[in-house]
């Protein structure tokens, strides 16, 4: 029985699809992402990637000013050439966002139209009033399906589809390497060329849940085979995704006892774990997989809400997340309130809302920083185990001063 | 169209959550796709608020745009009904705004028990800075109600709120001046006010409002509106300090006089009352000024970019109270320039012709700045944080004065700019920023000192210590690119070999070169001779010498020619 999906309206802490530039420009390392956008989009990048990131940006906001506005289509040429004085990128990536689509820019024909014979311009949708947080790379992915080669038919291979940084990527082929399961590549790779090929015989294997659009394309355009699994987060999902890559190749692999042990490796974080209540406020489209981690780790998930839920994509999530309470699109006025009355253990939740959260007396994890931390396959189980046992640790080993307001006196004048 | 990497201000509702969570009881409401929330978590991460913002988003989806659903009065009933603040302010977006709905009528329909202020903040013709003090000026003009005035000397402090430039200290220095004058402090705002508060603003005899970007023109309304003077220097440096307290000293003497209010008149007390144990002097800065540990700073030149308070206040500290040089300055608010120019022009240096006007930058794009900063090469920087991501590829020494900032420059403890406390704070800033005097000799003197790790002399194999003291650089800065930058400064890898004779080299005639020069590899050796940390400016200025002089080639003797002409 898979759980049943609650429908609210109102999840209005999270980013807009611009903010996937944060991690896929480091990711696809010869691309550049230009934003067509307003001062808005460039204070978001600044703000929500700036003050992470220190290294020269390859990416940049084509600045639609008050003149910008009457006219028909924007005139992108001599930002090109900037970027390519500039960085000398492979690809460019061109993300629309708010106000080009209130301006109703048509933009298929202004990435065509400013594409260079080596220097393909790609639009991606990512505007905020359509796309949340880590879905633009969704649209990333789509807009770079055409550059895969078409392998034939025969091609047996598995392409790992999402992005992961390097080191993630050769535990996969090494574990791929061990089960005998050949590997054509991920999608992406770190450079623009070396996209791996993809056919009808190709197995695409999801890495990260919030693709779903990218694996139907792939699944109706090339006729490749998408693996339906659990993404490999935690030792319960790493087993289930290799066994079910394994058998797609048609390679029968047992992994119960490699379960077990790494279960057993994790026992230290399993004793903070166990009869913990947990809490997801919605963010950043990993809370299905992480609730699912959680539950087989012996928590109570009090709620796992998820901004979009993908009824097929996340199917075997949403079956092994039977009993719990799943929300799409939750409203935070509601969590609250419950919050407030359920008292979990731990929350999981926004940028925006976790050092207001902890100020309510409550323990609270930037969920951001799960999409930031190696916390896939075998060797991510225990880096992924104690991003939720850390603030546990943590809050139980300072003094309870909290509990007296005292302390956050003076620090926000409208409280 | 431009392309932009980064900005120096936030947007106009940005200006507007400003505000409002600066306030009590003031709630700010965006009508914008769930994207624009992004404000949002910048006051929780940066100001690290135990409570949530108060700024809400009334999302509008690409799905409510096509079933013309519009969500707006119900997020005001939610947000009154949740918060219950005194006064909503509602406004749109960049992409909302272009609709061109009626949030007049929205708003009426929600019937919250909140007042509702719609606040026209056109994110195409105005930015944070332009916005918060519309906004504040707004609101003081909205609830200001004429009354009686105190009856002790008082003053209003217009222009803390929150993600202000170390505010709050500043805010802390105010009050303890004011404490060692005697002084009452009737309405702080917009940092703590209510609206209750703001109706209270013209009982006081006078308004401070040290900052040009938030505050000034509200104080001059109500020094317009009800005749309380409005003082709007900054204090910022000893001397600026001590005038600021003279002139209040004497404007709340003027008004208790008018007033028949003041029986004996305010007096500045011994100085050292303003000391943070009352018996000492009350900011270290001059004597440090004077010590023989500063000598080498007076060789040092600054350039200094930032907002219009800062840029100011902190050019005139440099060269007034350290003893500095300041090699250029500029702001970013164009709107704020010719003040900022009018207050600098004596302290820029003069170009050819004597107009100082070269040596300032009026601009916002962060490009433009980094390559002022490369070209002035300048042993300090004053900036923002965007002027520190161009430094540290420079590897020249930064100082963040002024918005925009970084988590790094919202500490814990108390470091006002304002006062005698700000004048201590801004020289131990610069102190321990700038590269240190004897050291520097030392390193001039002996050419490299063992310090010139950046890379092995040609035909020397590469020791392992060497190349552990160059990861030990990268990492102690904890940015990989940090290690880079240094070679940054270098040469271009591959200048032309060729030999060139005297008389092709002088080919074109004489100041007349655009084309960059290159450099023989003898010149090249000489070059690396010099310390490292002055060696990409030396370059850049030899470069210059060799283009002036028409030498398409720069030689051994070109660099020596260029060096004895420039003096070094």
């Amino acid at each position: 029985m898979p759980a049943t999906v609650i429908r609210e309206d109102g999840a209005y802490h999270s980013f807009c699809g611009l903010t996937c530039v944060g991690w896929l420009y480091q990711k696809i390392k010869d691309s550049f992402f230009l934003v067509l956008g307003t001062h808005t989009c460039a204070h978001l990048l600044q703000n929500v990637l700036g003050v992470m990131i220190f290294a020269r940006p390859r990416f940049g906001v084509a600045l639609i000013e008050e003149a910008d506005l009457s006219k028909q289509q924007p005139e992108l040429d001599r930002i090109i050439d900037e970027i390519v004085a500039d960085h000398h990128p492979s690809v460019i990536f061109l993300l629309s966002s708010c106000t080009p689509e209130v301006m109703k820019v048509e933009f298929d024909g202004l990435a065509r139209a400013v594409s260079r014979p080596d220097l393909p311009v790609l639009f991606v949708p990512a505007s905020g009033l359509d796309y949340t947080f880590s879905q633009a790379e969704d649209s990333v992915l789509q807009a770079l399906l055409p550059f895969c080669p078409i392998a034939s038919p025969d091609d047996r291979r598995v392409v790992f589809l999402g992005s992961v940084n390097d080191a993630i990527a050769d535990d996969f082929r090494t574990e791929a390497a061990r089960l005998g399961i050949p590997v054509a590549g991920f999608l992406p790779e770190s450079h623009f060329h070396d996209l791996p090929p993809i056919g009808s015989g190709t197995v695409i294997a999801p890495l990260q849940p919030y693709l779903a659009k990218v694996a139907g394309r792939l699944a109706r355009e090339r006729g490749a085979t998408v693996v339906s699994s659990l993404f490999p987060f935690g030792p319960d999902g790493t087993r289930v995704f290799w066994e079910d890559v394994a058998a797609a190749m048609g390679i029968a692999v047992d992994l119960r006892e490699r379960e077990r042990q790494a279960w057993e490796r994790l026992e230290p974080h399993l004793e903070i774990l166990r009869g913990k209540k947990v809490f997801f406020t919605a963010d950043n489209l990993m809370e299905l997989p992480l609730a699912r981690f959680l539950k087989h780790a012996g928590c109570t998930i009090l709620e796992c809400s998820s901004p979009y839920i993908n009824r097929k994509f996340h199917a075997r999530e949403l079956e092994a997340l039977d009993g719990v309470r799943v929300v799409e699109q939750p409203n935070f006025d509601r969590q609250l309130r419950d919050i407030q009355e359920l008292r979990p253990d731990l929350v999981i939740s926004n940028l925006a809302t976790t050092n207001p959260l902890v100020g309510h007396g409550v323990v609270a994890k930037w969920s951001t920083e799960f999409s930031f931390m190696p916390i896939h396959g075998w060797s991510g189980a225990a880096t992924l185990a104690g991003m939720f046992t850390r603030p546990l640790k943590r809050h139980a080993q300072l003094d309870p001063l909290m509990d007296d307001p005292l302390w956050v006196a003076g620090l926000m004048p409208a409280r | 169209m431009r392309l932009a990497l980064w900005m120096y201000q936030g947007t106009a509702h940005h200006g507007v959550g400003r505000i409002a969570n600066s306030m009590r009881g003031v709630h700010a409401v965006f009508h914008a796709p769930q994207g624009d929330d992004y404000v949002n978590p910048i006051f929780t991460m940066l100001e690290r608020t135990p409570d949530f913002p108060r700024m809400t988003t009334s999302i509008v989806s690409g799905r409510d745009l096509a079933q013309g659903t519009v969500r707006l009065p119900e997020t005001l009933r939610a947000v009154d009904a949740q918060v219950h603040p005194d006064l909503i302010v509602v406004c749109a977006s960049c992409s909302t705004i272009l609709l061109q709905e009626d949030l007049e009528r929205m708003a009426r329909s929600a019937g919250t028990k909140a007042d509702v202020l719609v606040y026209d903040a056109n994110p195409y013709r105005m930015q944070e800075v332009r916005s918060a003090d519309g906004l504040l000026t707004t609101l003081v003009q909205r609830f200001a109600r004429p009354q009686a005035p105190l009856p002790t000397p008082s003053v209003n402090i217009l222009g803390p709120a929150s993600l202000g430039f170390h505010n709050r200290s500043d805010l802390i220095c105010l009050r303890r001046m004011l404490a060692t004058l005697g002084v009452q402090i009737n309405v702080v705002a917009p940092l703590g006010a209510s609206i209750h508060d703001l109706e209270r603003l013209p009982a006081a005899w006078a308004t401070i409002a040290p900052y040009r970007e938030l505050g000034q023109n509200a104080a001059r309304w109500l020094e317009d509106q009800f005749g309380i003077p409005a003082l709007t220097d900054a204090p910022i440096g000893v001397q600026p300090t001590l005038r600021w307290l003279r002139r209040l000293v004497e404007t709340l003497n003027e008004t208790g006089a008018r007033l028949q209010r003041l029986s004996t008149p305010l007096r500045l007390p011994p100085l050292t009352a303003f000391s943070l144990d009352g018996m000492s002097a009350p900011s270290s800065v001059p004597w440090f000024a004077r010590t023989a540990d500063m000598e080498s700073y007076s060789m040092k030149r600054a350039f200094v970019f930032g907002d219009a308070t800062h840029t100011v206040g902190m050019v005139k500290f440099l060269r007034d109270e350290l003893g500095m040089q300041i090699a250029g300055a500029g702001t970013y608010l164009e709107e704020e320039a010719e003040w900022v120019y009018q207050e600098l022009k004596e302290y820029l240096p003069p170009d050819d012709s004597g107009s100082p006007k070269s040596s300032f930058l009026v601009t916002d794009v962060f490009q433009h700045v980094a390559r002022r900063i490369a070209d002035l090469s300048p042993e300090l920087v004053c900036g923002t944080q965007m002027e520190r991501h161009a430094c540290r590829k420079l590897d020249i020494p930064c100082l963040v004065i002024a918005p925009p900032t970084h988590i790094e420059n919202h500490l814990l403890s108390y470091r006002p700019v304002l006062g005698f406390d700000g004048a201590d704070v801004l020289a131990d800033a610069v102190y321990t920023t700038a590269t240190l005097g004897m050291e520097k000799h030392l390193i001039d003197m002996f050419g490299d000192a063992g310090l010139d790790y950046d890379e092995p002399r040609t035909g020397e194999p590469r020791t392992e210590n060497q190349e552990l003291r160059v990861e030990n650089r990268a990492s102690a800065s904890g940015h990989p690119e940090a290690g880079v930058s240094v070679g940054a400064a270098e040469p271009s890898a591959a200048p032309s070999r060729s030999v060139v004779t005297e008389e092709s080299n002088r080919a074109t005639t004489p100041s007349s070169s655009t084309v960059h020069p290159v450099w023989t590899p003898d010149a090249q050796a000489m070059l690396k001779k010099i310390p490292f940390f002055v060696r990409g400016r030396v370059q850049k200025n030899v470069e210059r010498y060799a283009m002036q002089h028409g030498y398409a080639t720069i030689t051994a003797e070109v660099l020596v020619e260029a060096r004895e002409a420039l003096g070094g």
